[in-house]
């Protein structure tokens, strides 16, 4: 019991990078999400877990404000990076989506080399002012994508080219070469074989190192290996958000006790 | 308690066959205990025998156990509850086949004591003991089955009686052994006896401990008092005098 209060302080040393108070979304008619007040801590891996519908993809879209995009989808409450409203009118999106990157659930590569994938976003954000730059910036990136070793050779070829698990490190490698400050990740394993997705569940442990990273995962067993907090969502509600540990050992809502024993789909 | 079943029926089936063994190998213990107990009472070797037999079963069951419980964590991933419940299994398991063993010694020292026929007599106490631990055990496993932590805690104070006993064991055997050099062996044999049977109520306080743990994810924290304090008092003899 002991160990588990200790994981709990050394998680909770760590600042919150987002908070979200009294958010809702709805899409037409649709209540899609009830009033979540969530913080979500910096240096952290977050799980989002919950049955298809719940919300949880719904709400990740919120914090870097992809549901701008769809007409029809109206979000109240507060979002706060780092104790700035992300729903200021003064906020551009296109910045704000620099520092909280994102990564789908089918690797995306564009239809280009390997090397202009990943320098496609400095460039846009004027990040390098030569090619030595740019090279750098492209190097560290493919390294923390933890893909270097195997492209460095054929820069120039094509993205689609790589296997499943390779274009899904080049996304990867993509959302941190503009150095955001979050790593928002929609499934990005349920495309992959098993070793593709532990290597790539081996990334998301570094990546938490250096970024806030919040994932979406179907795999509770995903959820349980990669993050040290977990929400669960039901209903577009937040049901509980707490440890892993205690989320997978001694969760309090009946519902997520449900859920993650597999009794409730 | 989760009384819903899982999507995935054959997780139920693995859940509900663990337990039942679990169960049958409490309903050997326990009776390997009151035989142990009978054995000694009435002075009845081959029912002796027949125990000591039997531990062979129990120890069996506590491998299969382990091996359905390793299969589960392994196949099935639980989570929660299903952990707990898991992971209580495999602790109960051995908490049992412990007990089996010390039920066997008892079978064992009954077989020796029969050569010195005059000691029984002595053994008054450790039949109520016996008893004591006997019906703890059938109380926790009850615990068990019905997941009552009401029960389970009973069960830990009742624990603190059976320590209580065993000194008072302790200190009468030490009786007869001062007043005559040859009441030592006989007295040795039965303060073993009084031992394990002191020993079964820790397991059987642990077994209880865990319908706490699955119940509500906890495990009791709080230090029960000791209450044998023979292995503490080095005067003891001298109180005695």
């Amino acid at each position: 019991m002991n160990d588990m209060r200790l994981t709990q302080e050394t998680s909770t040393d760590q600042q919150t990078k987002i908070s979200a108070s009294g958010v809702q979304v709805h899409y037409g008619d649709t209540h899609a999400i009830k009033d979540v007040s969530v913080e979500i801590l910096d240096k952290t891996v977050t799980a989002f877990i919950g049955p298809s519908g719940c919300g949880k993809s719904t709400f990740l879209r919120t914090l870097n404000r992809m549901n701008d995009t769809i007409d029809i989808c109206r979000v109240s409450g507060d979002i706060l990076l780092d104790g700035e409203d992300i729903y200021d009118p003064r906020i551009d999106p296109v910045q704000l989506r620099a520092r909280v990157g994102m990564v789908f659930q089918k690797p995306n590569p564009f239809p280009k080399s390997i090397y202009d994938n990943v320098a496609y976003g400095p460039r846009i954000h004027g990040l390098a002012k030569n090619k030595v730059e740019l090279d750098e910036i492209v190097e560290k990136a493919l390294r923390r994508g933890a893909i270097w070793d195997e492209v460095k050779d054929r820069l120039n070829d094509a993205a689609t080219g790589l296997s499943g698990g390779q274009q899904q490190r080049l996304c990867i490698a993509r959302a941190v070469a503009t150095e955001p400050e979050v790593l928002l990740m929609d499934e990005p394993c349920s495309a992959l074989d098993p070793i593709a997705t532990a290597q790539v569940e081996e990334l998301i442990y570094d990546l938490c190192k250096r970024y806030c990273v919040v994932i979406v995962t179907h795999s509770m067993q995903q959820a349980a290996r990669v993050s040290q907090k977990t929400a669960f969502f039901h209903l577009g509600n937040l049901v509980e958000y707490g440890d892993t540990t205690t989320i997978f050992t001694k969760p309090e809502d009946p519902r997520t006790e449900s859920y993650i024993t597999g009794r409730i789909g | 308690m989760n009384e819903q079943q899982h999507i995935l029926s054959a997780f139920d089936r693995d859940l509900e066959a663990i337990q039942a063994h679990i169960m049958k190998m409490g309903g050997m213990v326990e009776a390997s205990i009151l035989d142990a107990a009978k054995s000694f009472d009435t002075r009845d070797v081959e029912l002796a025998a027949d125990v000591r037999a039997r531990d062979k079963a129990i120890d069996q069951l506590e491998i299969l156990i382990n091996d359905e419980a390793a299969k589960l964590l392994a196949l099935r991933s639980p989570t929660a509850i299903d952990l707990r419940l898991v992971l209580s299994v495999i602790k109960v398991a051995s908490n049992l086949e412990r007990i089996g063993d010390y039920s066997k010694n008892m079978a064992k020292r009954t077989t020796v004591l029969m050569e010195m026929p005059h000691v029984f007599d002595k053994g008054q106490g450790l039949r109520r003991l016996a008893r004591e631990v006997e019906l703890m055990l059938k109380d926790a496993l009850d615990a068990y089955v019905q997941r009552d932590v009401k029960i389970a805690e009973e069960v830990i104070q009742r624990d603190r009686d059976v320590d209580q006993m065993y000194s008072g064991q302790f200190r009468e055997f030490l009786t007869y052994m001062m007043e005559d050099p040859r009441n030592i062996t006989p007295c040795m044999h039965l303060h073993f006896i009084a031992k394990n049977i002191e020993r079964m109520g820790d397991h059987v306080t642990s077994i209880a401990e865990q319908v706490i743990y699955i119940v509500t994810g906890d495990r009791p924290t709080e230090e029960r008092e000791k209450k044998d304090k023979t292995s503490a008092d080095a005067n003891i003899s001298l109180d005695l005098e």
